[in-house]
């Protein structure tokens, strides 16, 4: 029923609006997330614990397609996350003017359905038909409603994604023939394939991740893309899409190839370190607040990469933790770049400066949205970043360094823009509307998440421990 | 073979009804007929009797194609009653013309006899070349045809001095007994045998448009009637690909055909690809398109695997429907914009008529191969059994290709999404083409979401 009506929910709705084209479509649109948000909220409460399968269809089985659907601790913890983020996404429609806003919503809404999709998917070709149809909605909410050069700049976005699309589905093809035709997870998950072979097996496979978190060197798409677009098309993309890169990594890579990930583990964390600093010290020099969030992302998603390959209990845990910190991070901070592109018609930082003076409130929010990005303890992030370091500790001192060194690169780059931004004479001279209710309604209840998770992680942390350790030592034992 | 009789005197009533009355009820009593066809063929479902002293049998596969090529025949029928609504001369003979060439694609489905291939290829060949030429005060249709006619002409050659060879190695034009005579081990190495099955391959590659033998094709289909290309690329190609098949199916290849096949495949993959990433009209481009699906499509001939038939079918089935929608929506387009093909015709499309652009969307996505699409099912098919038989290398070529293919697709879709300059008028749609279009467009996201619905 849970799953159905996650499916369903969003689905059906998305369809309402495209065919009857109300005039007031967010607000129907934020009901139907409100309403995959209690379901997700009913699923979290009931759930015990183990693999818990909804369904269980034939659809193809001759070819390794059937329609299996459930989750463990971690599909929860997705769910949870995309359910949460997305009545936020809705929501910062309010206060954009946008084109036919009944489709735009609708392909929002179509977006979670897919999303939603690849997280419940225990069959690897479902995961992959979710996976890719996730594309289509966000490819028309760029090329629709995106900003300059959207035309160009989709169009890469689309074929570089695509291009790992199809390499995971010539690696699971690959993986179905070895299975004998068996293409659901527990089937793949039991195969054990010659060390030899995944060797080559892992980038065939990664490769898709890789392009979708993404990781240095396959980021080339993600800061132009992430500009470019929507603000809520960009805060689904950065909030929940590269988490599907994460999931993609702990559901496909993790267990099918593990002889692989050992042998490319130091290369991979070694690159997203790299991508980290690189995309840290890009982003201290951008005069955008939007690009500056786009690159701050991209060194989060570096950080999150490594932490999960440190391929231990902390790393892995505390990856996925930091996933959903970084989801509320994203929207927070895309959110308040929002609110200052209303309030100043651009997004660009030198035309800001001692904003504090006209909008003590937003400034306040502002830094209380920020302290989450810079991991300051009993934020969410914190907790994430400590698990990840401690797991990468085990790996690597050196490449702990490195990676701590993010987190200084961080906060010098955030708070330098804070500073750019909120402090400071006040350059632009304008009497500006300080932060509405709806700029409090929507910002507080994402700060308080950030808080309450940063004291009191346990119940986020108890979903991912059970099935984390039953990977870990279901490849001990192999 | 009632069915078979059926059609051609189809063909002769409607030449009959154009010199005497008027143009209003051709395609509807094609359809009739074509329906009654149907009918027929479905009717005797199991009666699996050879036809013409064992030249012909009707057995699923045969009936199965042949069903499919009515029913796209009919769709392009229902079309045509828009398409030649202004036409003044020689509608009754492009009618006409195309239900004979239907009759040549069921005879080459079901032929058991090489004297039938030859016929039934000539029978399905040569409506074409006249048909091509069809629109008489053009000089690009008049060179389309010539160019079609004197290829095709060529490749007709190729392929009978290939089937007197393969006479001349088996003593025999009957395919069990040289299917029975490959089979023996002592005749692997016979020479004869092995040049005739060059050169008949060589003929039939030329029918499905495969590198090198895909030349007439660009060109053939910008110069033809958009109607004919349509007819061209789903109702022939089916035919041709269903009678390569039936050809090569059961004769046991020797290692040099296999590896010409592989050669083959790589070389259309590449070609039909990459050179459509470079056309701006979208008659070539959906040429090439053709020509990079003959690439996949026999990605499924390598090795031998019972399915692949099903795999067939439900591909061509398959890129028909999108196929036809296509050029539907290509020539609603192309008569707003005053004869212009490029691609950017269908700016603004969405804007002007959304409901049209979302269906010519799922069609694209179709032939691109996007997943809940038809193209998806018949894509991920033919790389599971190119996997399965051990041509691992050749089906990682093909799905990088595949992404090749995605792109030139999807640059039509983003001129269709991408609002035009000046606000554009919304393209005259007549309720029958609103309606095959809407049908191919939920046609290949139903089957693609129900492959069980399409198969032998």
């Amino acid at each position: 029923m849970i799953a159905a009506l996650l499916l369903l929910i969003p689905f059906i709705s998305a369809l309402a609006l495209l065919v009857l084209r109300p005039a007031q479509a967010r607000p129907i649109a934020l009901v139907s997330t409100l309403a995959s948000l209690a379901v997700v909220v009913f699923a979290w409460i009931s759930y015990t614990g183990g693999m818990v399968i909804h369904y269980d269809y034939d659809w193809m089985n001759a070819w390794g397609l059937r329609f299996v659907v459930g989750y463990d601790g971690v599909g929860l913890l997705m769910l949870i996350l995309t359910a949460v983020v997305f009545p936020f996404i809705i929501g910062a429609g309010y206060g954009q003017q946008h084109d036919r806003p009944a489709i735009f919503n609708a392909l929002l809404l179509f977006t979670q359905t897919f999303l939603f999709g690849v997280f419940l998917a225990q069959n690897a070709l479902l995961f992959y038909i979710f996976y890719e149809l996730t594309l289509i909605p966000v490819f028309f909410l760029l090329l629709y409603w995106g900003g300059e050069n959207r035309r160009n700049i989709t169009v890469r976005f689309f074929i570089y994604t695509l291009l790992g699309g199809l390499s995971l589905l010539f690696g699971l093809v690959y993986l179905l023939i070895q299975s004998g035709g068996n293409g659901d997870f527990t089937a793949l998950h039991g195969l054990s394939i010659q060390g030899g072979t995944q060797v080559w097996l892992f980038w065939i496979l990664f490769l898709a991740f890789a392009i979708k978190l993404p990781i240095f060197p396959f980021h080339s798409w993600q800061p132009e893309t992430y500009y470019m677009a929507p603000l809520q098309g960009t805060m689904v993309l950065g909030a929940v899409m590269l988490k599907m890169g994460l999931y993609g990594v702990y559901k496909i890579v993790f267990p099918i190839v593990p002889l692989g990930v050992e042998h490319w583990q130091s290369t991979v964390i070694l690159l997203a370190l790299i991508g980290a600093v690189y995309a840290g010290i890009i982003a201290f020099r951008q005069s955008d607040l939007k690009r500056l969030v786009a690159f701050s992302s991209l060194s989060h998603v570096g950080v999150l990469c490594a932490g999960l390959f440190a391929w231990n209990t902390y790393g892995i845990s505390g990856s996925l933790y930091q996933a959903f910190a970084h989801a509320i991070l994203v929207v927070g901070m895309l959110y308040l770049v929002g609110a200052m592109h209303e309030r100043m018609g651009s997004t660009d930082m030198n035309a800001m400066g001692g904003l504090k003076n006209s909008m003590p409130r937003l400034a306040a929010l502002f830094l209380l949205v920020l302290v989450n990005a810079v991991a300051l303890p009993l934020t969410q992030s914190f907790v994430g970043e400590w698990l990840m370091f401690a797991g990468l500790w085990q790996v690597d001192g050196w490449l702990t360094l490195l990676a701590v060194s993010t987190i200084v690169l961080g906060a010098i780059y955030m708070l330098y823009a804070y500073q750019r931004v909120m402090l400071g004479p006040d350059r632009a001279n304008m009497q500006l509307q300080d932060a509405t209710t709806r700029d409090h309604i929507y910002l507080v209840p994402l700060i308080a998440v950030t808080l309450i998770l940063g004291v009191h992680p346990g119940p986020i942390l108890e979903l991912v421990d059970a099935p984390v350790l039953q990977l870990l030592s279901s490849l001990s034992v192999n | 073979m009632s069915a078979l009789v059926l059609l051609s005197v189809l063909g002769v009533v409607l030449l009959y009804l154009g010199l005497f009355s008027g143009r209003g009820i051709l395609a509807p009593v094609g359809i009739l007929g074509l329906l009654a066809a149907f009918v027929l063929f479905a009717a005797d479902w199991h009666l699996e009797s050879p036809l013409f002293g064992g030249l012909v049998i009707f057995d699923t596969y045969a009936r199965s194609f042949s069903l499919v090529m009515i029913v796209v025949t009919v769709l392009l029928f229902l079309f045509g009653m828009d398409y030649y609504a202004k036409v003044r001369e020689n509608v009754a003979e492009h009618y006409a013309l195309m239900v004979f060439s239907l009759v040549g694609g069921v005879l080459i489905c079901s032929f058991t006899n090489l004297v039938m291939l030859f016929l039934g290829i000539e029978i399905l060949s040569i409506p074409l070349y006249i048909l091509a030429g069809g629109k008489r005060d053009s000089f690009r249709s008049g060179e389309a045809a010539f160019k079609y006619f004197l290829q095709g002409a060529f490749a007709s050659g190729f392929l009978l001095m290939g089937l007197a060879l393969i006479y001349g190695a088996t003593a025999s034009f009957d395919l069990a007994a040289i299917e029975a005579w490959s089979a023996v081990a002592a005749n692997g190495g016979n020479m004869l045998f092995l040049l005739g099955l060059f050169l008949t391959l060589a003929g039939l590659a030329f029918k499905v448009a495969a590198v090198p033998f895909h030349f007439w094709s660009p060109d053939v289909y910008e110069g033809a009637p958009t109607l004919i290309t349509a007819f061209m690329s789903t109702v022939v190609k089916t035919a041709a690909f269903a009678a390569f098949y039936r050809f090569i199916a059961n004769i046991q290849l020797p290692g040099a055909v296999e590896n010409m096949l592989v050669v083959m495949t790589l070389c259309t993959l590449f070609l039909g690809n990459i050179v459509a990433l470079r056309q701006t009209q979208f008659k070539r481009l959906m040429a090439y398109s053709s020509i990079a699906h003959t690439g996949f499509l026999l990605l499924a001939f390598l090795g031998t695997d019972s399915r692949t038939p099903d795999v067939l079918f439900y591909y061509l089935g398959t890129y028909a429907l999108a196929t036809v929608g296509l050029f539907i929506v290509l020539t609603l387009a192309k008569r707003a914009a005053l004869g212009d093909e490029n691609i950017r015709i269908f700016r603004g499309l969405f804007r002007s008529n959304p409901w049209i652009a979302i269906a010519a969307m799922l069609m694209l996505l179709s032939l691109a191969g996007i997943p809940l699409t038809a193209g998806f099912v018949a894509k991920y098919r033919v790389f599971v059994m190119g996997i399965a038989n051990g041509y691992l290398w050749t089906t990682l070529f093909a799905v990088v290709m595949a992404l090749v293919g995605i792109y030139y697709y999807i640059l039509v879709i983003r001129e269709a999404f991408t609002p035009q300059d000046q606000e554009s008028k919304a393209l005259a749609v007549a309720p029958i083409n609103w309606l095959v279009i809407s049908l191919c467009g939920v046609g290949v996201v139903a089957l693609g979401v129900l492959p069980g619905l399409l198969r032998l």
